[in-house]
């Protein structure tokens, strides 16, 4: 049988990302990721935080793309900084993800050695 | 090591998240897909139904847009249909809006830093603000104007606080900048830059840098006050154009002591110009006709407008439709930060503008107390204060950059040019009321309401051209046309000294060039010298446009006695040239009689025979245009060779300084004159040498530059092409290297950089229901993202034009043509 705990957790983490995001702004990604690294147990917590950092701003994403002419504006600001658009939609996911990884994984360790 | 690399990654995306790096802008906010670029792309699609609510407003007003994106705006009063249209205006244009103001305002630093400072200080140092602020002040505050613009800026100012974080256009971002509140004097901030682009006429520079090189006779006859050629607004007694030629004096010895002043005034005007160094006035034009009910196919009135301007993305226009209930209802375009239609119709009349291109701004040579700093100026023996006005320069964090002081006599804004102070006087700075003018335009039932309207409008001076359902055409070039003192012209820099140097009055409306109903059953105007100086001697101005355009559109009009509103729409893109009818002849005459004589040889003859074979028509696959404008080219630079400095080497700014192309049909007629020669040759050239000589030349030259004359690279389509820049000019924001039809003095002048042509085209039959089509290069949205960005581009290209949809009322639209609602309602 399937451990759906895990799957759960990745939703609800992506889910908060997004809310926040939305809510408050991109900003709120490291203050989620540095939280999520402090309450969470898993070895792996900065890598799940990334992932779910990454699938929550997909998901925003991806309402836009359906909701807008992304792919336009994407070449547009791709030619204003002399990048692919390609280049842009895929530095939009990975930065929430970076940013959620560092958080993640330096907090605890602050918290460690200020312990 | 793990950790140290996440904690200096994320310092590092921090970083680059909160703050700018070089041109780049924070991208957290940029990227961010909730409210970022991202969703402002996807907010530029509105939805279907959406309620609002707007505080100000008296009654819910109902705005509905069409498929293409025209808001029908419906009110129970005009206050409240000026809020409602500002709100829209700043939902589609909000950055265009913020771009002029600042633009006038001279506060672009606050954008760019100090790279715009240059720019900044020109802007401020016209005094446009200054004259704004001075009009703001003293307006009637009953006027429509006044209750407009009010009620406007209120409309701009709910949308802003209402603004989502997401639909920050990209422009902004960009700049890392935030939209700035509207005042209502901004409206008038842009009506006063209009009039820097359309009413600031320094001809004078011009004739004083030839007359510095040729003498004063010699200069007076190449930038002669009236044109050789007319064919003017106010028809003559036959609609064919007058030839009045004299002899061009030959060239005599420099005069060097205009040399300081063509200077001085070539300063002032090179950061105002209208023209581009490499422009030329056969390359800029706006075009307007109307058609009595007798011409008609279908005996209604028919009226064409086709103003022509620096072309932009977004447009300088925007397209609407506006009904007050019982009282106003109002199509067509206006400016994006001016309340109300321009250019447009209503139920009965219908109207349009083309520039006048008179003289309404004058220079006066001003005494100071002293030379740095003064804060006096000599007026008919006295000292008097000079009125200071400190303008401080900001950076974008607010910062102050540089402070200038800028000094204002009687007359106007003064600066230092070449050691000497000049004031300025023009009618910019006089009090005025346009936007009263433009808005009461919409309740005419007739063309004599209209006119009467118009009687007191002031600046920019403006071919205003009216049709009504009553079968009246009409035309009048109205304005403010200053007398001045003494032989009345304005093309000198005056003592500033003496009150004597001053305007004296200015000519009454019946004075203004004038025709309704002539006998030849139409009307038209394309930037030529109004009227015959046979008819009227009131100086307007000098040095006009050759009325090449002019010509064309009345053979056009006379040519057909049953003209139909789609005869209107292709006269607008018509490939054909007076300016072309008129010179070829030229060159093959010249062509057969070099060869008569035993001079020719195969390249000329080729070139000849290239010419002879070609339609006159600058369509985009004809490939012998090419072959004529390098021709003609090479012609203004053969025999306009005293005007050049010989030190420099020949390029295309110099055409600036030749004259315009009527001056050279005027020594046509005199084959040996001494301009002829060209003296970098050591034989004396006649007419048919030179005609040759230049024939030759371009077809050796494009030989070389772009190959065989039956290859594709001699196409039209490869010269003449429409730039359409954005407000930043970032090419992924703009439409690029357009292929247009026409060519340099068509009714559709394409330019040599291509960044001025048709910024709006509109027929209107005035039929017992008014109809109209129209287009403009653009879209209604300012957002580069949007559909609507640049969705009439390709009809603008092809000269298609849309049916304007023009219903009574809201249930009177189709409903597949409803794109979506706004009601916005008050709070």
């Amino acid at each position: 049988m399937i451990n759906m705990r895990p799957v759960v957790k990745f939703l609800l983490l992506a889910e908060l990302f997004a809310v926040t995001t939305f809510g408050l702004g991109w900003w709120s990604v490291p203050l989620v990721a540095a939280v999520w690294g402090l309450v969470s147990r898993s070895k792996r917590k900065a890598m799940f935080a990334a992932l779910a950092a990454l699938g929550g701003w997909t998901t925003l994403f991806l309402l836009d793309v359906a909701r807008g002419p992304v792919a336009t504006m994407g070449s547009q600001l791709g030619g204003v900084m002399n990048l692919p658009a390609f280049g842009l939609y895929a530095f939009t996911l990975i930065f929430p993800a970076l940013l959620a990884w560092c958080a993640a994984t330096l907090v605890p360790s602050v918290r460690s050695s200020g312990a | 090591m793990r950790k140290a690399l996440a904690a200096v990654l994320l310092a590092g995306l921090l970083l680059i998240g909160f703050k700018a790096v070089g041109p780049i802008p924070p991208l957290g906010p940029l990227l961010d897909p909730a409210n970022g670029v991202w969703a402002q792309a996807a907010a530029t699609t509105f939805p279907t139904l959406q309620q609002v609510s707007m505080p100000g407003l008296s009654k819910k007003v109902q705005v509905v847009f069409d498929d293409r994106g025209v808001p029908h705006v419906f009110a129970d009063n005009e206050q409240d249909a000026y809020r409602a249209l500002g709100y829209i205006e700043a939902r589609d244009r909000l950055f265009q809006m913020e771009a002029q103001t600042r633009a006038t305002a001279g506060r672009l630093t606050e954008w760019a830093g100090p790279k715009l400072l240059d720019s900044d200080r020109s802007n401020r140092e016209l005094g446009l603000v200054w004259a704004a602020e001075k009009k703001f002040a003293s307006y009637d505050k009953n006027s429509i104007g006044y209750r407009a613009i009010e009620a406007y800026a209120g409309g701009v100012n709910s949308y802003i606080s209402q603004m989502r974080p997401r639909d920050m256009p990209v422009e902004y971002r960009l700049l890392n900048a935030v939209p700035m509140q509207w005042k209502p004097v901004y409206s008038l901030y842009f009506l006063s830059r209009m009039s820097l682009n359309l009413g600031f006429n320094d001809a004078t520079v011009r004739r004083l840098k030839a007359q510095s090189m040729v003498g004063k006779a010699a200069a007076d006859a190449l930038f002669p006050v009236n044109s050789p050629i007319q064919q003017p607004i106010q028809p003559l007694s036959t609609s064919e154009p007058r030839f009045d030629f004299a002899v061009v004096p030959a060239p005599a010895s420099p005069d060097s002591s205009v040399l300081a002043e063509a200077r001085a005034r070539e300063a002032l005007s090179t950061t105002l110009a209208f023209r581009k160094p490499t422009e030329t006035a056969d390359a800029i034009g706006s075009n307007n006709w109307a058609v009595s009910p007798k011409r008609a196919a279908a005996g209604h009135a028919l009226l064409a407008g086709d103003p022509h301007l620096d072309l932009s993305l977004p447009s300088v226009w925007y397209e609407m439709h506006i009904v007050v209930s019982g009282k106003l209802d109002v199509a067509g375009v206006g400016f994006p930060g001016v309340p109300g239609v321009v250019i447009g119709f209503n139920r009965d009349v219908a109207w349009t503008f083309t520039n006048t291109g008179s003289d309404v701004n004058d220079y006066y040579e001003e005494t100071v107390d002293k030379d740095v700093n003064p804060s006096m100026y000599k007026l008919d023996g006295q000292w008097k204060p000079l009125e200071q006005r400190i303008e401080e320069y900001k950076d974008a964090k607010g910062v102050v950059i540089a402070t200038d002081t800028i000094r204002f006599t009687h007359r106007g804004p003064m600066r230092r040019q070449l050691g000497h102070w000049l004031s300025m006087r023009w009618t910019v700075y006089d009090k005025s009321h346009e936007p009263d003018n433009f808005l009461n335009l919409g309740f005419a039932k007739n063309s004599t309401e209209w006119l009467a309207d118009m009687a007191d409008y002031v600046v920019p001076t403006q071919n205003g051209l009216v049709a009504d359902r009553s079968g009246n055409i009409a035309i009048r070039s109205s304005g403010k046309y200053p007398i001045r003192p003494g032989d009345g012209r304005g093309d000198v820099i005056r003592d500033g000294s003496t009150t004597a140097s001053d305007w004296i009055g200015q000519l009454s409306v019946d004075k203004y060039p004038f025709s309704m109903n002539p006998a030849q059953g139409f009307l038209a105007s394309a930037n030529q010298q109004p009227v015959d100086p046979k008819v009227n001697p009131a100086y307007l101005g000098s040095d006009w446009y050759s009325p090449w355009r002019a010509m064309h559109i009345n053979a056009l009009l006379r040519a057909d006695s049953a003209v139909t509103p789609d005869d209107m729409r292709k006269f607008q893109t018509d490939p054909g040239s007076s300016r072309a009818e008129v010179f070829v002849p030229f060159f093959l005459h010249a062509a057969a009689s070099i060869d008569s004589a035993g001079k020719s040889d195969g390249e000329l003859r080729t070139a000849a025979d290239l010419l002879r074979n070609w339609d006159r028509r600058y369509v985009r696959d004809n490939r012998r245009a090419i072959l004529f404008e390098a021709a003609m080219t090479e012609l203004a630079t053969r025999t306009w060779d005293e005007l050049r400095d010989k030190k420099k080497t020949p390029s295309a700014s110099d055409r600036q300084n030749y004259p315009e192309a009527q001056i050279m049909v005027e020594l046509m007629r005199e084959p040996t004159s001494e301009w002829w020669d060209d003296h970098s040759t050591v034989q004396r050239e006649n007419r048919d040498d030179i005609l040759s000589a230049s024939l030759r030349a371009a077809y050796v030259k494009l030989l070389r530059e772009v190959g065989d004359p039956a290859g594709d690279k001699w196409l039209w389509s490869n010269t003449r092409r429409a730039n359409i820049y954005h407000l930043l000019r970032i090419p992924a924001f703009s439409a690029l290297e357009v292929p247009v039809q026409g060519g340099p003095s068509t009714l559709s002048p394409s330019s040599g950089s291509g960044t001025q042509g048709p910024s709006w085209r509109m027929v209107v039959e005035l039929g017992p229901e008014v109809r109209a089509w129209a287009i403009y290069p653009g879209g209604q949205s300012g957002a580069p993202s949007s559909a609507r960005y640049t969705d009439r581009l390709s009809k603008w290209t092809n000269g298609i034009l849309d049916p304007v949809l023009f219903p009574h009322n809201a249930a009177e639209l189709e409903r597949t043509r409803v794109k979506s609602t706004l009601t916005l309602v008050p709070r």
